[in-house]
Formats: structure tokens, sequence, C-alpha cells
């Protein structure tokens, strides 16, 4: 993509146009199968892949985006399938009746296993998703009242209008219109406020905190979303298939449905249809070939998949659909936001006013003092710089400020209040906002998107307004706000581009944009001129001037020192942890003592 | 003139998109103590990464004679060419002992360990006294000492020096450094990158000045050592009007 294709995106609506025709004439075909002379068997075919993709959709939703593994899908169609199952036989409840039944049991289930295990990190949630699957799995096969391993026979059909849904060209609208809608609700979601804060989580929870978004909140939201997704599958496979027992629901099927996720393309709602589509038709030729190949009956499929997966993630991580949606590039986002109103703006300090007072501060990790007992104050209006050699404890000073370390000791205060024990995102809130030295972005997003993250907490509309798409306006309102401060930093031309494609310096300088995004009082920027060019470096130095001159007050750290000393109006020296002095930058570069630090002294 | 062990040409080195080094040239003489100090962000680290094989790089590296642009990192180690990484990259939970002992790899039993062993105890004491302790437990100065130790093992004709002052208090640098002088003494060659640019050009023959990826002064050590245009470069244009003294 050129940047100079910068505002309007004039190939876009043709582009887009095709993906529409394209989407158009899926549907179309979905709409007719069931209506030609097609043989039932690839009508249940159909109806099989229908209900693994909404299961498949929900993994690419927790694996793909959000970057959490779930070996339990199994369970939640189980708890969908069970549920209605049960209720319709044992209680004589109407179908209809035992879905939102089901979807509160999966619901709480799943807010239950989440609440316990989405605070782990690393492999715990894929440990606790199989534990939970072969736990569940158990429990069904060994309930009389469930039918044990038998299951529960004679599942009444869904019943609406007359229609007789034990026909399967008839239960196939049924189950493709789940699965679209749940597709569509998918794409919504992830093209929205909630949805950017959904994919921040697997770019590392410190940047989607820094933005003031409770990660941990939004991976209970997709695990739930998955597992309802799950829930819905199992509803329409117990109807459709009017008996059920355990298997359909073990840990085997757990593997399978992330494997579908996997080979499709874990990164796209489409990939999960791919998946679903691959694994099921594979299955059945190889359950018909394998034996004959090797003489014997058993599970052979699943060692070809094994390899299968193996291949997919060495050689297209990405899955599949990747190698189908290239021939469709993805459209420009339309640029509607130039009549949006603003967002709200907090009250600005007036100059001079108190603002920062770190008071000595201190950080401990085991016997090494990174930060000892460190003070200084920023008012209103001021830009300081925060300089020392290597290792000093500049970036942990950063940390501790700004809440993604706790202090051993000290307090800080933010505009009289105590912000001391405050979480980062607690801290994004109050108005501090910052960069990183090793820049902190999504790179498969775009940079208005990136930029837009920082607007989060300025912003309300959640998943579910997102999913109906009813957050348009204030999306909009998002955007104009991203590309102001995108057109602030000289970037306004790159905004459509992805963030991974940009030069290092240009990251930078979006992460800038990020965090002006967040409407700040102070700002807190890691090394921001660091891989910028000359000129680059002047442009940046006046922008900072300028956001200096509307009252905005700044702590920076800085290698280079022409940088440093031209634009701070106070400097912070650290050396070892400790505060070495504070001065004015001629003050600085004159002390006998930073320059012992920085060149060290003679033996 | 002694024979020159290592010469580099117009290096360009860096990650991804990000290039540090813009057409860097060097040179070092067999046996010689050379030292490229810079302030943070120069491309230090980089530039030894480079000279390793760590990371890719442009331009042309001659090591003894030989052009080192299709040599593999493991091959460079047998050539001779040892790097003791910023980090030191110890192995914490393995003894002293041991550590050193993955250092005579190189040699793969041409040559008695234990003979390496006597070697780098003579030359480090105090790593024999812990030769049974673990090696996170070492202090500051002792992980440098270890990790210098574990690299002169192998008995390499180049050993680089990744700022062994880094994160050391400024009695331990003096031990440091002092030790380093010492090295000379095994006819090693050192190139070794430093922030602390008086106590790097104190045990030096030669120094370079690098700054923002490129050698902005070079010279003989004692000579670079007054040079007052250092300090700008570590504090900024300015910096060395704003008094008259020397660095």
């Amino acid at each position: 993509m050129q940047p100079a294709a910068s505002s309007t995106g004039a190939a876009s609506p043709r582009r887009s146009g095709l993906r529409t025709l394209l989407f158009g004439a899926f549907l179309a075909s979905a709409l007719l199968l069931p209506q030609l002379p097609v043989p039932d068997f690839w009508i249940t075919q159909a109806n099989y892949i229908g209900l693994y993709a909404l299961v498949a959709m929900g993994l690419v939703l927790l694996t793909g985006v959000a970057g959490l593994t779930s070996f339990g899908q199994a369970a939640f169609v189980g708890i969908g399938a069970y549920t209605t199952a049960w209720l319709s036989t044992s209680v004589g409840l109407s179908p209809w009746l035992n879905l939102p039944i089901g979807l509160v049991l999966t619901c709480a289930s799943a807010l239950l296993l989440g609440w316990i295990t989405l605070r782990m990190s690393g492999h715990y949630l894929p440990l606790a998703t199989i534990a939970w699957c072969l736990a569940l799995n158990y429990t069904m096969a060994n309930m009389e009242w469930l039918g044990k391993f038998d299951g529960i026979l004679g599942v009444p059909p869904i019943a609406l209008a007359g229609v007789d849904f034990t026909d399967g060209r008839n239960i196939f609208y049924l189950i493709w219109g789940a699965a679209l809608a749940g597709a569509i609700a998918l794409i919504n979601l992830l093209d929205s406020r909630a949805g950017r804060a959904i994919r921040s989580i697997n770019g590392g929870v410190v940047m989607a905190e820094a933005m003031g978004i409770s990660t941990f909140r939004y991976k209970v939201q997709v695990f739930v979303i998955a597992a309802l997704l799950a829930a819905v599958s199992g509803w329409l496979f117990a109807h459709f298939q009017r008996t059920i027992n355990p298997s359909p629901f073990g840990i085997k099927w757990g593997i399978e449905y992330l494997i579908m996720a996997v080979i499709g393309g874990v990164g796209t709602v489409w990939g999960a249809f791919a998946g679903a589509a691959v694994v099921k038709l594979i299955e059945d030729q190889l359950q018909v070939l394998l034996p004959q190949l090797t003489g014997t009956t058993g599970n052979f499929e699943i060692i070809v998949f094994g390899i299968a997966l193996v291949l997919v993630l060495k050689y297209a991580p990405q899955g599949l659909w990747p190698f189908v949606s290239k021939w469709v590039p993805a459209p420009q986002r339309r640029r509607d936001w130039d009549d949006a109103p603003a967002l709200p703006e907090r009250a600005r300090p007036a100059a001079g006013e108190p603002l920062l007072d770190v008071d000595t501060v201190r950080k401990q990790f085991g016997g090494l003092v990174a930060v000892n007992d460190v003070s200084f104050a920023i008012r209103a209006g001021e830009i300081v710089g925060l300089i020392g050699p290597n290792g000093a404890g500049k970036s942990t000073t950063f940390n501790l400020v700004t809440g993604v370390l706790t202090k051993s000791a000290g307090t800080v205060r933010f505009r009289g209040e105590d912000i001391t024990a405050l979480r980062s995102r607690q801290i994004a809130r109050r108005g501090i906002s910052r960069t990183f030295q090793h820049v902190r972005m999504m790179p498969g997003m775009t940079v208005l998107e990136n930029v837009a993250l920082g607007g989060y907490q300025r912003s309300r509309s959640g998943a579910i307004r997102a999913m109906l798409r009813l957050d348009r306006a204030e999306e909009r309102q998002l955007f104009r706000e991203a590309e102001r401060q995108l057109a602030r930093i000289g970037m306004a031309g790159q905004m459509h581009e992805l963030a991974g494609n940009l030069a290092l310096g240009r990251q930078r300088l979006m992460e800038i944009a990020r965090a002006l995004c967040t409407d700040p009082v102070l700002l807190l920027l890691d090394e921001p001129a660091a891989g910028l060019r000359h000129l680059e470096k002047q442009a940046l130095a006046d922008v900072l001037r300028q956001l200096k001159s509307e009252g905005m007050s700044l702590l920076l750290v800085e290698h280079d020192m022409d940088f440093v000393m031209n634009l701070t109006d106070r400097i912070v020296v650290m050396e070892f942890g400790t505060k070495l002095m504070e001065g004015t930058p001629a003050e600085v570069q004159a002390s006998p003592a930073v320059r012992a630090a920085y060149l060290g002294t003679e033996h | 003139m002694t024979r020159e062990l290592l010469r580099v040409e117009q290096l360009h080195a860096g990650y991804g998109k990000a290039e540090v080094l813009a057409g860097l040239s060097l040179r070092a003489a067999q046996g010689s103590v050379v030292t490229v100090i810079g302030p943070n962000g120069a491309g230090k680290s980089t530039l030894l990464n480079a000279l390793m094989g760590v990371l890719p790089a442009r331009g042309r590296i001659a090591y003894d004679g030989r052009d080192l642009a299709d040599v593999a990192l493991e091959d460079r180690v047998a050539l001779g060419m040892a790097l003791v990484p910023e980090t030191r990259a110890l192995f914490g939970s393995m003894p002293v002992e041991d550590n050193l002992l993955l250092g005579t790899w190189r040699l793969r039993g041409r040559r008695p360990a234990d003979e390496g062993l006597a070697r780098v105890y003579g030359l480090f004491p105090r790593l024999k006294e812990r030769r049974a302790q673990l090696a996170g437990t070492l202090s500051g100065g002792e992980r440098q000492m270890l990790a210098i130790a574990r690299a002169l093992i192998g008995e390499p004709r180049l050993l680089m020096l990744d700022e062994p002052s880094l994160g050391l208090a400024p009695l331990i640098v003096k031990d440091i450094f002092e030790t380093i002088g010492r090295l000379r003494e095994t006819g090693v060659t050192i190139l070794m990158v430093e922030q602390n640019a008086r106590a790097a050009l104190e045990v030096a023959d030669y120094g370079y000045v690098l700054e923002t990826g490129e050698i902005a002064l070079e010279g003989p050590a004692a000579q670079l050592a007054r040079d007052p245009r250092i300090v700008e470069t570590y504090l900024g244009a300015g910096a060395s009007r704003s008094d008259g003294r020397t660095a």
C-alpha cells in the first residue's frame, strides 16, 4: 500500500466491492444449496462443517487473536448439547427455551474457569482446559441420569413455524444461519474498540494496560464468547443428530477443533470455515482410505492430522485461508470521520502547577537496588530529561512512575493524588501516558488502529455494541482523534499502512501519537529520537516544543545528548540507581560528577 | 609494524530496518589492546555482535587475512574468536568450574582440561576459591571475571569484551581493568568496547570513539585520552566549552 494513497483511498471502493460480491456469492450458494439436487450426503457434510466452524471461530478469537489456547472447547459444546438433550427429553421443555438455559450454564462455567485460570500466564490455561474437558467428559459418561456412555436418545427436533427440522436440508438453514451470524458478529467485534483491545492482549499486557485496558477483563470476555459459540454449536448438534453420547465432547474433539482453527487460519474468522471444511472432508476420505492401506482399522487419521498440523505450523503459520484471501486484499478503511464530534478532553493544569512528585522511590530486585531512593518533581509545562549511563535505572524509574513495576518504597504523587499503589491502567486513566524503550505495538494492525488504541479510555462501547454495529458513531470519533494525533507528528499519510511495515523511527513516532491519543497531561517518552535521522529529530523536537507550548509536560529518557540539551528545561542524571544531580543542561554538561559517571574516572 | 589480526572495512549492521553501524572501519594489531568507546546507543554492542557473526553484516571483515563473509558463528569460534557478551551469559545454576569447562569445547580434548583450568585459575585466583559455587551466586565483578575466564580457557586469539565495566561499582571496575591489562601478557589480542572512556583508554594501546554508528575520533590511547572532543560525543555539543578542563 502506498503512503501516498493517504486520505480517501481511491482504489478501495473497487476492492471492497469485490469482497462484497464474493460474500454475496457465498451467501447465495449457501441459500440455494439445499434446494439443488445435491445428494443428501453432501448436505450432511455441509451441516457438520457449519457446526464445527461455529466452534472453530471461537478459537480464532481466543487463540488466533487473543493468544489464549484452549483444548476444552468440546466440553462447552457438550454443555450446550447435554443441557438441551436432557431438558427436552426428561423435562419436556422446548429447545428454544433450552438454548438460553444452555448459554447461561456455559457462561457460568466459562466465567468460573476463566476467573481461576486466566490470571495465570503461559501454559496453565491450555492445561486447565484439558483437565476441564476430561473432567466434564467423565462426568457425562458416569451420570446415571445422563445415560452414562449410551448418552441420551430420542432428542426431539427443533420446532419452528411448522418446518420439519428432522430434514437435513431444513436444519441446514439454522446451522448456517447461526454460523454466518456468528462470523459477522466476530468480524464486527474485531473491528471495534473492544476488538482492538482484544487484539492488543497478544502484544503483551504491558502496552495494553498502559493504554488503560483491563486485559484480564477482555481475556474473560473472549473466553466466554468462544464458549458461547461452542454451546450454540452443541445445541444445534443435539437436535440435528437427535441422539447424543459423551464421545464427541471428549479431549480428542477438543484437540480436533484446535487443529481446524490452526489449519484453516487462526488469524481470520473465515479461516474457521476453511479449517472445518478441510478437516471434515479429509477425515472422511482418510477413514475409508487408511484402513485399506494399513489393513487394520483404527483412528489413523489423527496421525495424518498431527503431521498436517506440524507442516502447517512450519510452512504456513497463518493457515490456509491467507492463500485464498490474498487474491482479495482487504479494502482500505473508508475515511468517514471528518464531521465526527471531538472526543472529550480533560482539564489541563495551569503552567507551573506541581504535577508529578516522585519522593524517595526505591526498587529492589532481590539484593539488587535498581532504583535507590530517587526523588524529583515535574511542574506543568516543563520538559525534563532523565539521563545516565547504561544500567543507571532510567527505564526502571519510568516503570515505577507509570505503575508497570511496583515500588519497594517511596511515594509518587500526581496532581496532588497519591498514585504509588495504583496499577498501570489506573495511572494511565489519570493522564500519564508513555512510550516504550522497545516499541510495543500491534504490527498486524494499521497505524491508525494502533493509535486509536490510545483513545480506549476516552470511549465506552463494549463487545456487544460492537457485534451489533451500534458503536459506529464513537468509532468515527476515535479515528478522527487518531488521525489528528498522527497529523500532529507528520504521519497522517501513513495511517493506512500496517504498523509492522514502518521503519523503526516511524514506529517510535507512532507510539508518541498513540500516547497523545490518551489525552495525557504528562507524557513519558523512552528514547523517542532513537532510530530517527537528523531532520526527523529536528521535526520531533519541534513537535515536543509545540506540545509544551500547549501546556503538556514531558519527561524523557534519551541518549542523543544534543537532542536532550537543546530541548529540556531541566535534567535529572542517574548513576547506579541513584540520582547523581539535577540541573539545567548547561549545569549538567559542566558537572565533573556527570563527566565521571559517563566517561569514568582515572585510576 | 606488527602483524594485523583484525581489519574491518565499511561495516554496516543493524536490526531489521534500523541500521546502527553505517560504514565503520577499524583494525587491531596482533597482541594489542584496542578499545572502542562511545556513549549509550552508539552501536558498540552491535559492532561486536556483527564481528562475531551473531548479527548479519555487510562490509569486509578480515581476520588473520581471511575474509569472514561466509564463515558461520561457530566456525569463527573455531578460528579463535571469542565474545564475552554484555549480559555475561553465564549458566547461573551450574558451578563455576562447569561454566569454565564449557569454554574448553573449542579444544575438544586436544588438550587436557586441567591444564586450562590451572591456567585461568592462575589468572583469576578468586575463581579458584569459588570453583564449586554456583555461578548465579557470584558478585557482579566475579561474574565478569568468570565470563572472561570462560572465553580465555578456549585459548582464543581475539578476545572481544562487551562493556566489561557495565553495572560494576568503581572499585570493581578498577579491578577488572587491571586484570584486562594483565591479559596482554598472554599474547591474546583484545577488542573491548566500553562506555567508561577513561578506564578503557588507560589500559588500551589504541582507541576509537564511536558516535551514532560512525567512528568520530581515533588515535593512540594516551593521546585520545587527552582529547577534549570526547566529552562532546558523550554529553553533547558545547560540553567541552562549558569548562576548560580536559577529559
